[in-house]
């Protein structure tokens, strides 16, 4: 699980590289590029493997090759948190009326809104988002998820008592506070990513833990219809959603890596698209005299996204809808 | 003995283009002795060439036999726009290596990204005066005016030494060159980028030959770059090249014309217990030197360095471990880009002794036949005149000792990645950033 975290975590380092490498003078190198589309491969395939669930892996806080540690990242590191049990004035803090434009599907891809986990925003949830990270742990593969089903609004939330008590999996999510909440936020209605396991726990039901829709915009989307008991401490993370620019939302990709994709995109900015369009065939392609034809650019362009953005499809799917 | 050489400096005698001094520029790029050692190239990152010249030694001044000097200074390269992809070239010099001696003149070969550079470094001590129809301030006299004939004669002047650049060999790579090397044949040279190596004649500018090309049909199916070539020292046929992923090729140009099969495939298996992320960065081979006798090839890549046998392609003959505490900090090394640093490797006169560089200003040197290795530093501080470099120790865990240095401690913005070694005796240059140290053996 540790090396799904690191795999996400190098695979925004790697991008921001390949993204840098696009100003730096000189032009593009091609061996350097070259190693880093090989990284982001083996960064990807563990990703895509390791079959720990239910990670929404905020990206770094707007930097593309962020430190360990965020700025304004209260709950630092997953394991600060995971020692806390939710309190219950936080999980009241999960309520929150879901986000209209976000499509309902599982595992929406913590679009996380990387950019936007402030200091502010987690604050107040610091230790609810603890929580749902523990929780995390326990939350399911999408299929299995979606076997099971919305869960209802108290078994959404028994994730959360049962989390901190369950053994507490490694596999949580390194920094987007919201990411967590919202991971952890079961939704009555649709949301199967957080399917609790059968052996809800005994906990008494909080009040009605809202489960967060995320879509790429991500954060701080509940289902729809879900009762926002705690509705001041949520008008904050609300807040930071709508003070995001260029919050792009999926198209509701199953997979999850969209919405990190998503997520990715938000540190690049809308210039990333750019990123692909020269490479992949419009913009500047030509080469020395002789050569042409559906060779991938040359050391001026990015030779080696090609390659690298084709391995993953629904990365370069949700880029291009951009 | 140490010698310490101050920040390089523009200062010499002749300069053709004058560039103010800018902090960034000032990072040496490549190091190399010519073939007697005499002559010492420093190449920069704002396109400089510096040359020092070996004092000769002189009986008065025993203890300063041998103190390197700046010869000449000239601006080798240009920074340059390609208006056709929108590209600014770098000026770096990425390579310099010198042509052997056949007359007065000393000529080297200078190379940025993309254009290759013959430069003939010449002196002037005497200057013709007497003129006819020039005066002594070179205005032309009205032949009117001239009554009787002289025949103009050489008097002495100051030593002007002059480089001018007498080929240019441009236009032939698309990709970045990171590599030159002068065939044994004197009359030949070859320029390798990161897919293609090319072989030049010195007389001729405007055409070269393909000898290696390894870029894919479809530029999406690469999976590896060439990452340094050499030709053999004594076999002009015969030349390698290192790639990425930390294989070497020896190629025989009498086999074909463009040598995409090699001769010889060198390649050690992959340790699966040491697999990571970044495995593949690390055993991308960063530089490849045959050996003077020409039986062996040492490759550098990120950990450690190798020795090859020519005649065992499976595995190398001896490996050494250079700083093997950053296995664990691959990925902090990799996030602040110190993971593709470019590390050179030297072998000594004889073959016996190889160094290379690490982080902290540290280099590494390791004695073949006595398997003992040490560690020294390259900064001011430890360098003054006539000291004696401590050996060094990066303490690795466990109870650091007084002297010893922690891995946490490094300072990895203080890379040796340039270091040359004198053809023939123990002096040592190694290329601090942006500072030349001179190091040799400590004479009695």
């Amino acid at each position: 699980m540790e090396f799904k975290l690191e795999a996400h975590r190098i695979v925004s380092i790697s991008l921001g590289k390949i993204y840098n490498s696009r100003v730096q003078r000189g032009g593009i190198k091609l061996h350097k590029n070259l190693l880093v589309s090989l990284v982001l491969r083996s960064a990807r395939q563990v990703y895509l493997s390791d079959p720990c669930p239910g990670l929404y892996l905020a990206g770094p806080a707007g930097t593309p090759a962020p430190p360990p540690q965020q700025p304004g990242e209260p709950a630092a590191g997953p394991p600060a948190g995971w020692g806390e049990p939710p309190p219950p004035a936080a999980r009241a803090a999960w309520p929150e009326p879901e986000r209209p434009a976000v499509p309902d599907a599982p595992w929406v891809g913590g679009a996380e809104p990387t950019a936007t986990v402030t200091g502010a925003a987690d604050a107040p949830q610091g230790r609810a988002a603890d929580a749902a990270e523990a929780a995390w742990g326990r939350v399911e593969g999408p299929r299995e998820a979606a076997a099971r089903g919305a869960g209802s609004p108290a078994g959404g939330s028994d994730a959360f008592p049962e989390a901190p008590q369950a053994a507490r999996r490694p596999c949580a999510c390194p920094s987007g506070g919201e990411d967590r909440r919202g991971a952890a936020a079961a939704s009555p209605g649709a949301d199967r990513r957080c399917a609790p396991p059968p052996s809800a726990d005994e906990s008494p039901a909080p009040p009605a833990v809202c489960p967060r829709k995320r879509g790429a915009a991500g954060v701080g989307g509940g289902p729809a219809g879900c009762p926002a008991p705690g509705s001041t401490p949520l008008k904050k993370p609300r807040r930071n959603l709508e003070e995001q620019p260029g919050r792009e939302e999926d198209d509701g990709a199953e997979e999850m890596e969209t919405g990190n994709v998503a997520n990715l995109i938000s540190i690049f900015g809308s210039s990333f698209s750019g990123l692909l369009r020269k490479s992949s065939g419009g913009g500047r392609e030509e080469e020395e005299g002789e050569e042409s034809g559906p060779e991938a650019a040359e050391p001026g362009q990015i030779c080696c996204d090609k390659p690298v953005l084709r391995d993953m499809n629904p990365w370069s799917t949700a880029i291009v809808a951009f | 003995m140490v010698h310490i050489l101050p920040p390089l400096n523009p200062c010499q005698t002749y300069c053709p283009l004058i560039t103010a001094p800018q902090p960034r520029t000032d990072i040496i790029s490549t190091v190399e002795f010519n073939h007697t050692g005499e002559l010492l190239a420093t190449g920069d990152k704002g396109g400089r060439v510096v040359i020092f010249q070996r004092e000769q030694e002189s009986k008065n001044q025993v203890h300063r036999r041998g103190e390197y000097n700046v010869y000449s200074t000239f601006q080798s390269h240009e920074p340059e726009f390609d208006y056709l992809k929108s590209l600014e070239i770098e000026e770096k010099i990425n390579k310099i290596r010198w042509l052997p001696q056949q007359n007065a003149a000393y000529f080297l070969l200078s190379t940025n990204d993309k254009t290759v550079k013959l430069w003939k470094v010449s002196e002037r001590d005497k200057r013709p005066e007497g003129y006819n129809l020039k005066d002594e301030e070179g205005r032309l006299r009205d032949p009117a005016t001239i009554t009787t004939l002289r025949v103009p004669v050489l008097r002495p002047m100051d030593l002007m030494v002059e480089a001018t650049p007498r080929r240019v060999f441009a236009n032939a790579h698309t990709y970045h060159i990171n590599s030159i090397s002068v065939n044994s044949d004197y009359e030949t040279y070859m320029s390798a980028d990161d897919l293609r190596i090319n072989l030049w004649n010195f007389e001729i500018t405007n055409q070269s030959f393909n000898i290696v090309d390894i870029k894919p049909a479809n530029m999406e199916e690469l999976t590896e770059v060439i990452t340094a070539a050499e030709f053999h020292p004594h076999h002009c046929n015969t030349f390698v090249y290192s790639s990425s992923k930390g294989t070497i090729r020896l190629c025989d140009m009498r086999a074909s014309a463009l040598c995409d099969r090699h001769t010889k495939f060198f390649e050690e298996p992959e340790d699966p217990s040491n697999r990571s992320f970044f495995s593949e960065i690390i055993s991308s081979i960063s530089d490849v030197k045959f050996s003077h006798s020409g039986r062996y090839i040492m490759t550098r890549d990120y950990l450690t360095v190798k020795v090859w046998d020519l005649n065992m392609e499976n595995r190398p003959i001896e490996t050494y471990q250079v700083h093997d505490y950053l296995r664990s900090k691959l990925c902090s090394l990799y996030e602040n880009d110190c993971i593709f640093d470019k590390f050179e490797c030297v072998w000594n006169g004889s073959d016996s002794v190889i160094m290379t560089g690490s982080y902290n200003n540290f280099f590494r040197m390791f004695d073949r036949n006595t398997k003992r290795d040490v560690t020294l530093e390259a900064s001011r501080e430890n360098s003054k005149p006539r000291a004696i470099l401590k050996p060094r120790k990066v303490c690795v865990g466990g109870k650091r000792r007084k002297d010893e240095i922690s891995v946490d401690s490094l300072d990895f913005s203080k890379k040796i990645l340039h270091t040359a070694w004198h053809p023939s005796e123990n002096i040592i240059a190694v290329a601090a950033t942006n500072n030349l140290y001179i190091f040799q053996d400590k004479v009695n």
